[in-house]
């Protein structure tokens, strides 16, 4: 199969495969060649596909964070309310009952690290209501493995259908996508 | 490691990922059936009736409920604490399967999850309805107000409750929602009809499968599973402390928070069973909701029964150990004997005893028997709370006040709406969302089906 391709920002070429296994070999001898791999998409996640982009996930570290700012602002919160802004005597116990603020304070930094990890998942993956969005082979959420590459010159793109071809791609082919973002 | 040559596999018939996909889209794409239509004509009828009675209790009052001074706590709370208990399951299943790297679970924790949403959101009707004045509800925030400010008490485990519902509403409906995400991906780009494309299209919030997706995708599911662990064991727990920091004798015993953070597991997994087993039948999903998975489920629940059966005598025993005669006559005058001593021995039976049959292999696999045993166990989880809430409550410290309690119509009437509201509300999920998650069922398909290649999974 002979493709012929023009090297422009906007040309892909683009490898599906039908198996999970083929898609790895594909990666690690593409990895060995030192040819960047533009994308990446499965119908599950498959870490050592994750890995081969080289990308990593500091989320547990920014819940983390979230946690602590969190925990210091309810706890703040129910100290100014109730010990500072407006102290009432409940059956004369002390105002500052410290420790019955533990379980509001649980419960609720639980909830600001729920509903901040999930917006800064949506935030840092794109995944928003209403947004348009790129996908290079509609069957990729069904039951296809896709690879996507940037085109290069002819030379270069030739040498990697072959490649794909040799790993088991069931297709090659060059499609011209908008930005991958 | 999921080792299939001990457990069999999880996925039987042989699929491939196109065909896990069309299964499980398959009820979404297929027309309404007639059974479908039948239930759902019940349930709202059901949800009418719960509709009326929300209507009395709003506008005459409470005194349209059976409770009184000493029982001041009837049906309501009893239904609360049930279903509050049944929408536990959902997420103590994902959340600790997950963390456990439980491959089984990929199967049934959309369902279970489903379950919870609607069941906690049944369970939240009951205590701001008791309020009495629901248009008054948003009292119970702290809000900066003119009374003041007079600020809520944060002492008290009633507001500790509102708390923990709402932020366990919250928390198990986004869960099940960014759980669902990939899913409807799926669905959009499959389906040929255009309004399913824009609708699925529009919850699937632009979802591509990308690794930068997934990447983030996976490491949020971990996070927000570690942190959730911890919700469902102290959600259940505040929901203890309603009774166990009074002095109401029955009630105030430490035995309380575990005692009632187990017995949720055990009726929430019990309806679990039950309701995989209706799915399996009606959608005929016996290639992934297999007889190991059920069998798996029995499992959990007989080992569950025996702590109850503990946790039963435990009570029983400190009643007579403590020397307390209020807690003797508690437990010994007015449960195990006395007028409510049908209700003691049929939590007893249902909960200590029934699901004992579950050591029997033959009786786990036997799917009529196992549904029969599920729903024996969430009677025997109603009729828990209907024990300690009722006979605690009936005879206290002052015979001239001692009492008895029967529902009136109306508040049978708020129970049954709710009844219906699950139900229809399960529904609709059997109709508009893939029962099972598909991408995850996708994930273990190679690890867990023999005949495989099992070494590039070893990712676990």
């Amino acid at each position: 199969m002979t493709i012929k391709f023009t090297a422009m920002n906007k040309q892909h070429i683009i490898g599906v495969f039908n198996e999970e296994n083929e898609l790895l070999s594909a990666i690690r001898r593409v990895k060995e060649n030192g040819t960047e791999i533009a994308e990446i998409y499965t119908p599950y996640p498959i870490h050592e596909a994750i890995e081969a982009m080289g990308k990593k996930s500091r989320f547990s570290f920014a819940a983390f964070l979230f946690g602590f700012a969190g925990a210091s602002g309810v706890l703040l919160f129910l100290m100014y309310t109730a010990v500072w802004d407006w102290p009432i005597n409940y059956g004369g116990k002390p105002t500052n009952a410290f420790p019955s603020f533990i379980i509001v304070t649980i419960v609720l930094t639980i909830l600001t690290i729920t509903l901040a990890s999930l917006f800064t998942f949506s935030v840092r993956a794109k995944v928003y209501p209403g947004k348009k969005f790129v996908m290079p082979d509609h069957r990729s959420m069904d039951d296809k493995f896709v690879i996507v590459f940037f085109a290069g010159s002819d030379t270069e793109n030739e040498k990697l259908t072959n490649l794909l071809n040799e790993e088991g791609a069931t297709e090659v082919y060059n499609k011209e996508l908008q930005p991958l973002i | 490691m999921y080792k299939t040559e001990v457990r069999g596999s999880l996925i039987h018939g042989n699929k491939n990922y196109h065909q896990i996909s069309t299964d499980i889209i398959a009820p979404i794409d297929q027309p309404i059936p007639l059974w479908w239509k039948a239930a759902m004509g019940i349930s709202l009828l059901a949800l009418l009736y719960g509709i009326v009675a929300i209507y009395l209790t709003v506008t005459v009052g409470i005194g349209t409920w059976g409770v009184n001074n000493s029982v001041a706590w009837g049906w309501e709370i009893i239904n609360f604490v049930w279903w509050i208990g049944i929408g536990h399951a959902g997420t103590a299943f994902s959340i600790f399967l997950l963390i456990l790297r439980q491959k089984w679970r990929t199967s049934i924790n959309r369902a279970a999850e489903a379950m919870t949403v609607v069941a906690v959101g049944c369970a939240a009707l009951f205590p701001a309805i008791h309020m009495g004045r629901i248009w008054l509800a948003f009292f119970i925030f702290p809000y900066p107000n003119t009374r003041g400010p007079l600020w809520v008490n944060y002492n008290s485990p009633l507001f500790w409750d509102f708390i923990a519902i709402s932020a366990y509403l919250l928390i198990s409906a986004s869960f099940w929602y960014f759980g669902m995400v990939p899913d409807f991906a799926t669905i959009r780009d499959r389906t040929k009809s255009k309004v399913k494309k824009a609708v699925y299209g529009f919850f699937a919030f632009g979802w591509t499968g990308s690794t930068k997706e997934w990447l983030r995708y996976e490491s949020l599911s971990y996070v927000l599973g570690g942190i959730a662990a911890v919700l469902v064991v102290s959600v259940h727990s505040i929901v203890s402390t309603d009774f166990a920091s009074s002095v109401i004798p029955g009630w105030h015993t430490t035995i309380f928070p575990p005692y009632f953070v187990v017995g949720a597991i055990f009726s929430g997994f019990a309806m679990v069973m039950t309701l995989m087993i209706i799915i399996r039948k009606l959608y005929k999903f016996q290639d992934y909701v297999t007889d190991s998975h059920l069998n798996a489920i029995a499992k959990i629940l007989v080992f569950i029964s025996l702590i109850m059966g503990t946790a039963y005598a435990t009570e029983i025993f400190i009643a007579w150990y403590s020397g307390s005669q209020y807690e003797f006559f508690t437990f010994f005058n007015n449960r195990i004997t006395g007028d409510y001593a049908f209700e003691f021995w049929a939590m007893v039976i249902c909960n200590a005893f029934i699901p004992q049959l579950f050591w029997s292999k033959k009786i786990r696999s036997n799917l009529t028997a196992a549904f029969i045993i599920s729903i024996f166990i969430n009677i025997g989880m109603w009729y828990e709370r209907f024990n300690i809430i009722v006979t605690s409550l009936s005879k206290d410290y002052l015979p001239s006040s001692w009492t008895t309690y029967h529902p009136t119509w109306v508040e049978i009437g708020f129970y049954v709406g709710t009844l219906g509201m699950f139900v229809a509300g399960v529904l609709l999920f059997f109709k508009y969302i893939p029962m099972i998650a598909i991408s995850e069922v996708k994930g273990i398909l190679k690890a867990t089906t023999p005949g495989n290649d099992h070494k590039i999974h070893s990712h676990e």
